[in-house]
């Protein structure tokens, strides 16, 4: 009779560790853990690549919200990201948000940086001076391809001055 | 129901076209400028004379007095009146001598508008392929419509907003040095690009 009380309260807990565990890592995971009254704004991104919920949202360096959400505006194809920042921070309405990357192959994050309109974004407002995610890839791409257009007008200039 | 279905028939194709006039508007108020800033470069003999004359056919379409205010960042609330005309007086120098200094003469960049888009209302953003001397960019405009003409308050070339791209820096000599810093910096820019 001990012997299974004790078995059910070592399985209980082993239990309540393991839903401890569960719960901490959904919740750390998708970053619903910034404290306090929150409120929810949008940012308008031409290209949210690589931001996921969850992703920080910096101020000067400092965490100040998370990404609440990503969804696409069939309208113009853009990326609406819904950032779910600390009731506390007013943000002026000329505020720019940009998608930056930690280093150069790190993660992304969202850095706010505060504009000078004497107004400030309310809830549910959207920030619509963004910097997208800088395609790096793609940078590589025309730098190539530029050197190729380059080669072609010298080789056309040395052509005309040598006839 | 009827009147209101009426209405509605009548109202949205009104509220389309104001829509797509204010596009419209916008994007023939910058070609405009995009053209006469390439007559100027393709006829121009030297870099002198083409300075002088892209200078007040920038300065039409550009608002530097929001550009300035966006790019200081929140520092700007901290200025007096009179340091805030005499930053946006450098700011202006600055933007003007850096761009202009961009320009061959007789070297013309080819531009191609894609799209416009309007993110709120009185503000559209022109999505353009510009190439210039073999190389290709995306450059959008940012325009806004405050009480006069369209205007353009942001250029984001490659992703990379020039508004921001200040702001990082003015904000960064304001929080070590202040007003002061700020304008110190901007006097020592404008020197620079002289």
């Amino acid at each position: 009779m001990k012997n299974t009380k004790l078995e059910l309260s070592v399985g209980l807990f082993v239990l309540l560790g393991v839903a401890a565990i569960v719960y901490l890592t959904i919740k750390l995971g998708t970053g619903s853990m910034v404290g306090g009254d929150t409120y929810l704004i949008e940012s308008r991104f031409a290209n949210a690549g690589g931001i996921h919920p969850g992703c920080s949202v910096l101020l000067s360096g400092v965490t100040v919200g998370r990404v609440e959400g990503i969804r696409m505006d069939p309208s113009d194809y853009s990326a609406i990201v819904t950032l779910k920042l600390t009731k506390g921070l007013r943000l002026p309405t000329d505020s720019m948000a940009s998608v930056k990357t930690s280093g150069l192959i790190g993660d992304k994050f969202i850095a706010l940086s505060p504009g000078a309109d004497e107004s400030y974004l309310q809830p549910g407002t959207r920030i619509t001076m963004t910097e997208s995610a800088v395609d790096l890839e793609s940078l590589i791409g025309k730098m190539a391809f530029g050197s190729v257009d380059k080669d072609k007008d010298n080789k056309q200039k040395q052509g005309k001055s040598n006839p | 129901m009827r009147t209101r279905l009426f209405l509605q028939a009548l109202l949205y194709p009104l509220l389309a076209a104001a829509v797509l006039a204010a596009d419209n508007e916008a994007e023939t108020r910058l070609k405009a400028s995009v053209d006469e800033v390439t007559v100027i470069a393709k006829n121009s003999k030297d870099r002198a004379s083409l300075i002088n004359q892209e200078k007040p056919a920038l300065a039409k379409i550009l608002n530097f007095q929001i550009m300035t205010r966006r790019a200081i960042g929140p520092g700007w609330r901290e200025f007096t009146p009179g340091q805030q005309a005499e930053a946006v007086k450098l700011f202006t120098d600055l933007i003007l001598r850096t761009y202009t200094a961009k320009f061959t003469p007789g070297v013309t960049p080819s531009v191609v508008f894609k799209s416009t888009t309007s993110p709120e209302p009185g503000r559209q953003e022109i999505t353009t392929t510009s190439e210039y001397k073999g190389s290709k960019y995306d450059v959008v405009y940012r325009m806004e419509q405050a009480q006069g003409p369209w205007e353009i308050t942001d250029v984001v070339i490659e992703g990379v907003s020039m508004v921001a791209n200040y702001r990082a820096q003015f904000d960064s000599q304001f929080k070590q040095g202040g007003v002061d810093a700020v304008l110190k910096a901007l006097q020592k820019a404008v020197a620079e690009s002289k």
